[in-house]
Parts: structure tokens; sequence; C-alpha cells
């Protein structure tokens, strides 16, 4: 029988064998006019081969929930490299192999990322072939962005550490390229320059973890490394420094705090990276890995060694939460704020992971569970709703961009050709550097949207929903097992530590309920700001498809929520209940709102309904009190925005306030300077690195290099010495003869 | 018959004339004479040597080396007017050319 | 019109000549197998072409193009560099089919000490015991399948750089007098190859290098010749320590003693197994001394690593990726040859010394790199640091760490080729090696940008190209060996990525719509990479690929030559230490 793993290493393998065939199609064809139309620059091919692979990923994914055995390993496909190693005077044989590795976490994964990268395929097809900026280079965006595509897909089905590591890089390399996209800039440039050292600063500490986890185990195969026996057999503390050498490239990956500062200047990409790769799917990569450390926290050897282990993983979620979204107070544009926002809630995953290793860790296995399941559910929702996110901050962007093109082109009297010459020539809608220094992507441009882009405004307004945890709506199901997750551990004997991160995430709710809905009503709400949101319509192609199905979606997650999703993914033994989905949602309701009958239930339950009160009433109403307003006359938003833009204009009239105090405190400022870490890491390069590698070149050149050119200077000076000897007068020579005979005879006879 | 250390001790005292004389002089002809009193220093010592050991291969060498010592100044000779011809002088000061 | 059919005419008759050439060639290659008399119609003889028809038809070549006629001159041009190419394909042929066994099935996997394939040994100054004695082993093929790809390689990208009837046939002889070094298992050999790499090397740096070539030539000649010359010494008092050998003077063989690289192992061998020092503890450590001062000038390794960036820099296209794509690994294979196969004890003795040069050479050279503004000094000095990494892997003394440091000669031989291609040709197109000259590469030149991109990276280690496995595999035997002192390889594995970057971000990217041109160019408009130049770089781009994601190719038989090594010789120094 066909099954479908005997095709799952055509998963990772088509699009990067479609790699260099769209690179090199695009060359050959770049600027026909078929290419640009039917083939969409490459496009086509990109969306038919993300297709397919979504297609294999979904008969994989359906045949394994179908099955419900449980772990499976696809197993080995071969060694890759085998070699010897010295153990005790003997040659041991040794190999590193590659293989496919399926359970529930990787089945979530590979649904998350090959239908996201779908997705945003198709979206690419509306919004990078209709901005003449992007004109006879697509090729190039959907070569890398399909080599993206191969590098998650591959991380998510490997199956061991060695070959996750190899495509973790591989997508650093897309992300490095994709960002520097627009390389004429030299802020994409820089930014792109910035991630890839970041990343590679945690890559390199992953790297070492790996090589002490291989040592340990002499293999890095997941099913041998998180075989109990095996875990058992070694040392607890060695163990401890591989996992946390390993978290610090999750850190990295994830741009988490002090690893942060890439990932807002990660925003001069397209808004389909955004998207893709820096919202979705990689910096996703991190959690995957911290995730795949549970067995060494839940294997009974080690119980208790790791504790302040998961305890640092928490804290570290929790601090990025916090700053993050503090940080995003203060953001005008657009695409930063919900880059802010991507660190932020990436740091509940974290700390939800690190609550569920902490339990796992002191043996409470149930809970454990129920909070991994919880991040993990976080995951699949924060990805869907951050990747809806960006691709309607895409679509603002590209519309007002393209508004703004036909207005000032328009006023200066330019005719049809040259606006579309002025499109080579103009910046982009990258922001800052446009010619007359109109920025598509600052809210402060935006206003009174609603009407004008009913899809996007839904689309934005479901998601930021989910991200804020709006009841019922998919985010708040995973929101509220992470922050009761944290709070259940800070009340266990013994986590009284991470009360910490709890309370930051409790305080976080309620600031991403503020920023978000800010930059919703920024954008969608009151009158417009500028002539150009004024003329916005909604009319790109493509755009759409992926928002209102991704809309569907993150409504949809209660049902999910009603599977046991957050079971299920958490345990590979727990079954998807399909049929029960109401009897679910009932228990996952009463779960989420009357946690009664567990241990602390009372406070439990205080927790959740503060978590409710702060991120769904306090924070958008403080937002709607600052930034709120009624659309202008005679516009008028679809009915289920419509009650939101008047609450708005509402709250504002009665409740608004002047917090001028607050933006021009010292504290706005430094948030406007992201809290000085990048000038602070940027110092460091510029005023130790750099010196000190100029001393290298200098020392090099004048020191090692100076004394071999010594030698040579000291030879030629001993030799022009040596030179006035030749006379060039034969007397001279028989003089020397004879002296010279004459010692030799005196050497011989004092010898003898 | 007279002791051949007397020859060699002559043989060193022509040796070290010609030697020094080689030496020392400027003219060049005075230097290939010199050079030809410490070839017949030698052939001297040959001489002595043979007398010595009743062994006529020292005789044999002198032959030899007089029959050179006979082409070599004919030789120098003609070196030496052919330099004449060319820059008027054998003084060995003028004559640098194993310098270059 | 009359003159344009009169070269046609002549075209036609060089093409008669590179015909006739090539059917001499392919006669010369078959008339061995009549001339020596083998059982079962063995190949042993192959190498023997593989050496020699280089050495030959370069020689030929020159000759012939210098009885020509001047007015002649500039039409030989083209024939000479399709001859040079045809014989090049050839060696990349036969190396070729060695490889997969299309020849004759060979079993490159040899796990023996001592043990090569196409062992042949013919007798050639008897006297004094040197022979013509050659063999291939896991170490020794990689490197020459290594050298007869890249021969034709280069040729092809530097096909239109530089006009010349010598250039293309002293490539030619270049690859023979390497191949020459990789194969001899006799010293004699060894050292007259190890030299006479040097003599096309020198003219290819003096005729075509850049306004200070003479001081590069002189510097990158005397320099390596100096650590040779200690070398030599070396050799010499190896060959006189044996004890003279009755058999030997009984086959004609006046000294009684003998160059040969094979019987010293023998040699060492029995002593390791009798748990003695061969030779002597302190006279092994004497030895080894001398030979590593030569192996590490050409290396080369800091501190002896001057010479290179200037030769780097001087030198044209072809003699860069010659030099660092196979004769640097010169250095690296004679650690295998001769330090590791014959002075095990002094190896172990001094694992410290390779350990301390290797990462000062990694860490320091890489710090370099990051203070370099200029091109191609920024990719010697990445070379230096490379480099590193091969003298890290030895001193791990694993079987492991030494196929890892195997594979980074195989790998580094394949890339920095890549390397200087590319710098080479924005010397070509741009008249300028400076860094932050100009901006936007990436729309002028973008064959050559992506090229650049694609070195690069590969350069800094990145997964699924060759550079990665090797720095991966010498990574682990380095964690197992040295444990937390790995940081210093994973800082070195930053600021690599630094440079490279902060290179790529001044010259690729940025300069707004238009880029900006370097003064150099006056103006003119920048064109792209010619083709031949695209597919000299596509090819060696593939390469990078193919042994990145199918390492396995050469990785195995580099295992199996490692295992071969500790099995025979090194585990028992090991454990007899310990």
């Amino acid at each position: 029988m066909v099954s479908a793993i005997d095709y799952a290493l055509w998963i990772p393998v088509l699009p990067i064998v479609a790699f260099p065939i769209i690179l090199f199609l695009g060359n050959v064809f770049k600027g026909m006019p078929a290419w640009r139309g039917r083939w969409k620059e490459g496009g086509t091919i990109a969306t038919i081969v993300i297709g397919t692979c979504l297609g294999l990923s979904i008969w994989l994914i359906v045949g394994y929930i179908g099955q419900v055995t449980g772990n499976e390993s696809v197993g080995q496909i071969g060694d890759w490299l085998s070699f010897h190693m010295v153990e005790n005077g003997n040659l041991v044989s040794y190999s590193l192999g590659f293989g496919m590795y399926l359970d529930h976490v990787s089945v979530m994964l590979l649904f998350v990322a090959s239908f996201l990268c779908f997705l945003i395929a198709i979206f690419s097809l509306g919004y990078m072939n209709s901005d003449p900026v992007n004109l006879d280079r697509n090729h190039r965006f959907y070569a890398e962005f399909l080599l993206f595509c191969a590098g998650m897909l591959g991380m998510v089905l490997a199956d061991n550490f060695l070959w996750l590591f190899i495509f973790w890089e591989i997508m650093g390399l897309c992300s490095y390229l994709l960002i520097g996209f627009y390389y004429e800039r030299p802020s994409a440039s820089y930014a792109a320059k910035k991630a890839f050292l970041t990343t590679r600063v945690g890559d390199i500490f992953l790297l070492i973890g790996l090589l002490i986890l291989w040592n340990l185990f002499g293999s890095l195969d997941f099913s041998v490394v998180w075989a109990e026996d095996n875990i058992a057999a070694v040392d607890a503390g060695t163990l401890k420094i591989a996992l946390f050498m390993m978290f610090v490239g999750a850190v990295g990956k994830s741009a988490q705090f002090p690893l942060h500062v890439w990932l807002p200047d990660a925003m001069e990409g397209p808004t389909p990276v955004s998207a893709l790769i820096h919202a979705a799917t990689m910096v996703n990569a991190g959690l995957y890995l911290v995730a795949r450390m549970f067995p060494f926290f839940a294997s009974p050897a080690m119980a208790g060694e790791f504790t302040d282990l998961a305890m640092l993983i928490a804290w570290i979620g929790g601090i990025t939460a916090f700053m993050a979204a503090l940080i995003a107070f203060v953001q005008m544009d657009i695409k930063k704020v919900l880059a802010y926002s991507t660190m932020s809630q990436l740091a509940y995953i974290f700390t939800g992971l690190g609550a569920a290793l902490w339990f796992a860790n002191t043996g409470h296995e149930e809970i454990a569970l129920l909070a991994f399941g919880a991040s993990m559910f976080h995951l699949f929702n924060h990805a869907m709703a951050k990747g809806m996110l960006f691709m309607a901050s895409g679509s603002v962007i590209h519309e007002m961009h393209h508004v703004h093109h036909e207005v000032a082109h328009h006023d200066s009297g330019e005719s049809a050709a040259g606006n579309a010459a002025g499109g080579d020539h103009d910046g982009g809608q990258g922001g800052g550097d446009d010619h007359d220094h109109f920025d598509a992507q600052d809210m402060s441009n935006m206003g009174g949207l609603a009407s004008k882009m009913p899809i996007t405004a839904t689309a934005m307004a479901v998601g930021s929903a989910s991200i804020i945890g709006i009841p019922l709506i998919g985010g708040f199901w995973s929101k509220e097992g992470i922050i009761g997750a944290a709070w259940k551990a800070s009340l266990t004997s013994g986590g009284a530590w991470m009360l910490g991160p709890a309370l930051l995430l409790l305080i976080t709710a309620g600031m991403t309920g503020f920023y978000m809905s800010r930059m919703w009503f920024m954008t969608f709400a009151g009158k417009p700001n500028t002539p150009v949101a004024n003329g916005v319509v909604e009319q790109t192609p493509f755009i759409p498809i992926p928002l209102i199905t991704l809309t569907v979606v993150t409504l949809g997650g209660i049902v999910f929520a009603g599977f046991e999703f957050v079971h299920w993914v958490a345990d590979g033994h727990a079954e998807m209940h399909f049929t029960h989905v109401l009897s679910g949602i009932g228990s996952e309701m009463k779960h989420a709102f009357l946690p009664s009958g567990e241990e602390n239930g009372a406070l439990i339950f205080l927790v959740t309904m503060l978590t409710i009160v702060i991120s769904t009433i306090v924070g958008p109403a403080t937002a709607m009190a600052l930034y709120g307003g009624r659309l202008q006359k005679g516009e008028k938003a679809k009915p289920w925005l419509a009650w939101l833009v008047s609450l708005s204009s509402r709250v504002r009239r009665n409740n608004h306030f002047d917090n001028s105090i607050w933006a021009n405190s010292g504290l706005a400022d430094s948030l406007h300077q992201r809290l000085h870490f990048d000038a602070w890491y940027d110092a460091a390069m510029l005023k130790i690195v750099v010196p000190f590698a100029n001393a290298c070149a200098w020392f090099d050149q004048h020191i090692i290099d100076g004394a071999i050119k010594g030698i040579e200077y000291g030879s030629q000076e001993g030799s022009s010495v040596i030179r006035r000897l030749t006379t060039g007068s034969g007397r001279d020579y028989i003089m020397m003869v004879a002296l010279g005979t004459l010692a030799i005879f005196v050497l011989i006879w004092g010898v003898a | 018959m007279i002791d051949p250390m007397w020859a060699v001790v002559l043989g060193i005292c022509l040796f070290t004339i010609g030697l020094w004389g080689a030496v020392t002089r400027k003219n060049a002809i005075i230097v290939l004479m010199c050079i030809e009193i410490i070839l017949n220093a030698v052939n001297l010592n040959f001489v002595a040597a043979a007398a010595q050991h009743g062994d006529v291969t020292g005789w044999v060498y002198t032959v030899f080396a007089i029959a050179i010592a006979a082409a070599e100044v004919a030789i120098g000779l003609a070196i030496f007017l052919s330099f004449y011809g060319h820059n008027e002088t054998i003084s060995l000061d003028e004559m640098e050319l194993l310098k270059h | 019109m009359i003159s344009n059919a009169k070269m046609q005419m002549r075209d036609r008759e060089f093409a008669l000549i590179s015909g006739l050439l090539a059917i001499s060639a392919v006669l010369m290659y078959l008339f061995p197998s009549f001339a020596v008399e083998n059982s079962a119609g063995q190949i042993d003889w192959i190498t023997l072409p593989l050496v020699a028809f280089p050495l030959i038809a370069g020689t030929v070549l020159m000759a012939f193009a210098s009885m020509q006629p001047y007015r002649l001159k500039d039409r030989i041009g083209q024939p000479i560099k399709l001859i040079s190419l045809a014989f090049a394909l050839m060696m990349l042929g036969i190396s070729s089919g060695l490889l997969f066994g299309w020849l004759e099935s060979i079993n490159w996997d040899l796990s023996q000490y001592n043990r090569y394939e196409l062992d042949f040994e013919y007798a050639w100054i008897q006297s004094i015991g040197v022979s013509w004695h050659v063999g291939l082993d896991g170490l020794s093929f990689s490197m020459v399948w290594l050298t007869t790809v890249l021969i034709p390689i280069v040729m092809i990208t530097t096909w239109e750089e530089k006009i010349g009837w010598y250039h293309h046939p002293l490539i030619l002889m270049m690859g023979g007098a390497l191949i020459g070094v990789f194969v001899a298992l006799d010293f004699f050999m060894f050292f007259v190859f190890w030299e006479m790499t040097l003599i096309p090397m020198f003219f290819l740096i003096l005729k075509w290098g850049g306004d200070d070539r003479r001081y590069a030539a002189q510097k990158f000649f005397i320099y390596t010749f100096t650590g040779s010359v200690v070398m030599l010494l070396g050799i010499i008092t190896l060959y006189f320590l044996q004890p003279s050998s009755q058999a030997l003077v009984d086959q004609g063989v006046l000294t009684g003693r003998t160059f040969d690289m094979t019987q010293m192992a023998i040699g060492a061998q029995a002593a390791a197994n009798a748990d003695i020092a061969w030779l002597g503890i302190d006279m092994q450590k004497a030895l080894f001394l001398m030979f590593l001062l030569g192996f590490l000038v050409k290396l080369p390794a800091v501190p002896f690593h001057t010479w290179l960036p200037d030769a780097h820099v001087q030198a044209p296209t072809a003699g860069s990726m010659l030099l660092a794509g196979v004769m640097l690994k010169m250095g690296g294979y004679g650690l295998f040859r001769v330090c590791a196969t014959l002075f095990p004890e002094a190896l172990l003795e001094y694992q410290w010394l390779l350990l301390t040069i290797g990462m000062v050479s990694l860490v320091y050279g890489s710090f370099v790199c990051l203070g370099q503004t200029n091109l191609k000094r920024l990719v010697a000095f990445s070379s230096v640091s490379h480099m590193g990494i091969i003298l890290l892997g030895i001193a791990t003394m694993e079987p492991l760490g030494f196929a890892g440091a195997i594979f980074m000669m195989f790998a580094h031989g394949i890339i920095s080729p890549l390397l200087f291609a590319v710098a080479g040709a924005f010397k070509h197109h741009y008249h300028t090696l400076e860094i932050g000259s100009m901006r936007g590469m990436a729309k002028h030149s973008p064959w050559l940008a992506t090229f650049m991109m694609f070195g690069w990276m590969a350069s800094l280690g990145l997964p699924l190209l060759a550079g990665f496995v090797a720095e991966i595999t010498v990574l682990i035997a380095f964690w197992k060996a040295f444990g937390w002192w790995v940081i210093l390889p994973g800082i070195t594995l930053i600021v690599t990525a630094a440079y490279y970057l902060w290179s790529m971000q001044k010259t690729i990217f940025e300069g707004g719509d238009d880029g900006e041109m370097p003064e150099s160019l006056g103006g003119a408009p920048a064109p792209d990479i010619s083709l031949w130049e695209v597919s000299g770089m596509m090819l060696l781009a593939m390469l990078t690929v193919l042994f990145g994601v199918l390492p396995w190719i050469f990785f195995d038989m580099m295992t199996g030559y490692a295992y071969g090594l500790f099995d025979g010789i090194l585990l028992n120094v090991i454990t007899g230490g310990a």
C-alpha cells in the first residue's frame, strides 16, 4: 500500500530543488511578458510546489492522526557520515544519519508551516507582483521563499538534532537573504547583517550544546537521546549545560531577550517575508527546539535536576514579554508594532514551556502536559493570527503605497509613463527613503480605513482579538492555559520564583490589550489623517484569499479547543475528539472559566478573571479613549465593525485624557530607543571588536610580516657589507686564497 | 747527496717570495713572473720528494707542470697584451672586472 | 577577404595539430598497458600518465609556442588553450574513472595502515635507493581528484582573462607537479615534485601578477623554499638514520638505504608494536619539527603565513585559485603522510604545539580578516584561519578529527578557488580590490554578486555546503579532546560570519537605486562577468553543494584512511603512552 510516509522526504526536497530552478529561469526569462504575466515571475511555480508540499503534509498528518498509535519514528533513511572515535583504547564506529521523525508536535508544526507557506505564497502573488519596485526580481523572492519553506519543513521533519540544526541554519540564511531583498537600501542590508549575526551567536551556542549532547549520548537521534535508559546513564550536570546551550540557540532564533534586537529591524524585508519568517514560522523554531527538550526534563532519572533551567526559561519569557509589550506602546510603524507583539507572544510560549518543563522536572506530569499543550496551542494560534495580521498590515501598506504613488504623481502632473518609471526609482513601500519622505507604514498617516478596506479590517480585528485573548477566540484558550500554568507553578512548593514571570505575564496581558487595540484604532477608526488614506481601496487580487481563510481558522479556535487539541498535542497517546466537539467545548469552557476542584482553584479562578478583565476591557478601553473615533461622514463600516468604531468614538468622547506626560517622559524616550540595547551592542562591536581586529591587522602587517621583512632587509644589508670584500682586484683574491689555505692548515693541525 | 730537506726549505723560500710578489706588485707581468716562481717552488718540492722516495711520479708531475706553465705564460701574456690593447695599461689596480 | 581565408586555413592547421596531439595523448595513455607486463590487465601504472603527461604536454606546448614565428603568435593562443583543456579533461576522466571504478574496481575505503591501491614501484636511481614508487589511498586520492577537477575549472574560469601562450600550459604543468606530490611514496620523488610545484606558480605570479608581482613572487618562492630546505635536511637525516641493509646492497643500492616511505612506515609500525619509539624519541622529535616547519610554511600557519596574502593579492586569478585550492593542501597532506605516519610518538608529544598553532591561526586569522579592507587579503587570511582547523583536527588525535581535517582540506580546496575566482573577477571588472569602494554590485553584476554570496556563505560554514561537514566533524572530535576550548573556534565562527557579512554589505548591497561605481572605473559602465567565468564558478558552486549534501563520497574513504592510521600505529602509541 502506498503510504504518505514514503513521500515524506519530498516535502523538504521539492522546494529545495525548485529553488535553483526558479532562480535560473528567472535570470533567463527576466522581463518577458509571459514570465511576468502567467508565470508571475516564478510565483506560479512556487505556489504549485508549496501546494504539493501542503498536500503531502496533510496526507501525512491525516494518516498520523487516524492511526493514533502514539509516537512513531519514520526512521532512518541512511547514514550521512560514518566515522570512528577512540574509546578506552579501542576504535568504536559511529554515524550521523538522516531520517524522518513524526510525532504530535512535529505534525502540528508541519501543518502550521506548510499551511502558512501556502497561504503566504498566494498572498505574495498579489502583493509582490503588483509592486513595480519588485519588477524583474520577484524570481529571487520566490526562490528564496521556497528555500525557506524547505528549511522549515525539513527542520520539523528531521529525526535528529544535527539535521534540525542544518535546516535551522538554512532558514537563517533565507531570513538574511529576504530581509536584504531590497539590497539597495542601506537600512535593509544593515538589518540583514544584524539578523544573521545575532542569530549566529545563538547558533554557535546551539552547536556547542549539540557537541556536548553528542558526546554524552554518542548520537543525536531523537530516538536515542530520548530513550529513558540512555538519559539515566548520563551525567545530569553536563546534560544541563548542553540543554542550556541549546536554549540560548533558541533564544537567538526566537528573538528573546537578550538576543532580541534583530527582529524589529528584520521588518525591512517585504511584508510576506515578515509574515512568514518573522512571525509565523521561523521564529517558532526556537520554541520547537525547547519543546524537543521536554523528554529530558520529564525523565524520572533527571527529576529535580533541571528546575533552575526551567525557571530561567520562564524568566526569559516573562522579561521579554513585558519588555516587548512596553516598547510596542510607542511604535508608530505598523509592522514594528506587530514585530514587538510577535516577540511578546513568543515569550508567552517560552514561559508556558518553562512552566511545563518545571512541572515535568518536579514530577507533576499531568499539569506539565497541560501546560505543554497550552504552549503548543498558543504557538498554533499565534502563528495563524500573526501571519494574518502581517498579511493584513501588508494589505494596508500596499494600498497606501499604491494610492500615494497616484496622488504624488498626479500632483506633479506626470504622465502615466512617467508614473511607471517613477515607480522604478521610488524607494518602495519601505518607509523613510521615499523621495518625498512619505511613510506608507506609519500609522499616523492612516486612520478611518475600516470602511475602505472591510476584509483587511475584519482580519485585523479578528487577529488582534486572538492575540489579545478575547474570550472564545483562538488565542484565548491557549493564553489562559499559559498564564494559569505559570501561576500554578508559582503556587506549587519550590516554585515561588515562578511568581515573577507569572506576574509579568499577567501585566503583559493587559498591555497586549492596549497596544493591539491602539494599532487597530489608529489604522481603521477615526478620520483619515492624510489624503492618501482617504483614497485607499481594497483592490489587489489574491490578497483577500489568505485573509479570509485565516480569519475563519482563527475564529475556529474554539473548535480546535473542543477537539481537546491541548491534550492531543501534549501527549501523542491522547486522541482528537472529533465527535465530541460540543462536550469538548463545554469541558474547555468549564476548565477555563470555572477551574474548581483543583488545587488553589479559587486563586486560579481569580487570575483568570483578572486576565480577562484587564486584557479585554482595561487595555482596549484605554486604547479607545486615546485613539478611537468616528469615521468620516458618509463612510460606513460593515456591521460587525461598525459597533466597534462607534463604541470607540463614544469612549473617546467621554473618557479622553491627555497622555502627553507619558508620551514626553524619559521612559517613552528610551522606549523609542528600544531601551538602548541596540546602541549598546553596536557600541560593543565598534569600540571593542573592531579596534581589536584593526590592532590584529596592524600587528600582522608590522610585527609578524615586519619580522620577515626585517630578516629580508638584514640579509640584504649584511650582503652589501660582505660585498665590500670583493674588490675585484686579483691580488686580493690571491691573498685571500693564501690566508684561507693557511687557516685550513692551522685548523687541521689544531684538530690533530 | 744533498739532504732533500734543503730543497724543501728552498722551495718554501721561493714560494713565499713568489706569493709576496704576486700579492704586492702592481705590474701584471711581475705578478705573472711571481706565479712562475711559485710553480717552480712546487716543482722543486716534487723533485725533492721524488728523490727521497725514489719514485719517478714526482718527476713526471714536474715535467707536466713545466709544460703547463709554459702554456699558461703564453695565454697569460696574450691576455695582458689584449688587455693593454683595450685599456692601455696592465696595472692590476685597474683590473676590477671581477667585481661586476 | 583573402586574409580572412588565410586565417581560416591557419585555424584548420591548428585544429589538425591539436587533434594529432590529442590522438597521440590517447595512444600514450594506452601504451603502458602493453609496455608494462602485468597480470590480469591491472592498471597500476595509471598514475604515471597522471603525473607525467601534464608535465610533458605543458612543456611541449610551451616549446611549440615559443618556436612559432612571431606573426602567428596571435592565433596559436586558442588551440593551445584547447589542447591544455583537453589534457586536463583527460586527467579528470582518469581520476573520476578511478573514483567510480570504471576502469577497475578499486576499494577506496582502505582501512589498513600503509596499504595503497595502484601501488606501483619502479627503480629509478637505484644506486642511492630512489624509486618511482607511487600509490593512492583515501588521503592522497581525494587530493588527486581535487587537483584534476580544479585544473580544468581554473582553465575555464580564466579562459579570457589573460592573454598569452604559456598561461594554460603552465596550469597544466602545475597539475602534473601537484599530482606528483600526492602520489609519491618515495621521499626523493616527494621532494622533487614538492619543489617543482613552485616553478609554474612562480612564473604565473611573475608574468600575470599585479603591480607588485616581482616582490610577491620572490617572497613566495624564497619563503616556501626556506621551509622546504629544512624539510630536505629532515629527509636526508631520515635517509642516513636507517641501518644499511645487505639485501639492498645486493640489489645494487650502493648505500644500502632507501627513500621509500612505505619501507620506513613498516619500521615505524614494528617499533610501535614493540612499544618503543622508532629512531628514538629525541631523534623523532627533531625530525618531526624539521618536517613540521616545511609543512607549516606551506599550510600556512601563523606565524609563517605572511607570504600568503602578498602572493594572493599579486597573483592572477588562476594562480590564486590553484595556490589556495591545492598548494596549501600540500602542507596538510604532508602532516598526515609524514608526521602522523612516521612519527606518532612525536606527534603525541607535540599535540600541544599543533593545538596552539592551530588555535592561533584560527582565531587570530579571523580577527585579522575583520581588519582587512582588501578583498583578496581578506580571502587570503580566511584561508589561514581555515587551515587552522586542519591543525586542530590533527591535534585532537581522534580518527574523526583526522577525517574531518582531511575533509576540510578537500572542502576548502573547492570553496577557496571559488572565493578567489570571485575576487579575481572583481578585480578584473572593477579594477580595484578595496571593499567599500563601490556599492550595489547586485544591480550591475548580478552573477558575480550571486557567486560572491554563495562562496562567502560556503566559506562561513553554511550547512549543506561542503565546509560545514568539515567544521562539524572537527568540532565534535575537538569537544571530546579538549572540552571547553571549543569556545574559541565558536567565537571564530561568529567573527568569520561578521567579516564576510560586512564585506558583502559593503559591496553587494547598498548604493541606492543606481549603485556606486568605484573611482577606478572612471565612470565607465561595469559589465557583468563573462560566460566563461560564470561557468567556472557555477561548476565550483555545484561541487560545493554536491559534497555538502553527499559528503560520504569522499568522507568514507577519509574515515577509512584515519581508521587505518589509528588501527595500524597511533592507537598503540596513544594507549602505550597512557
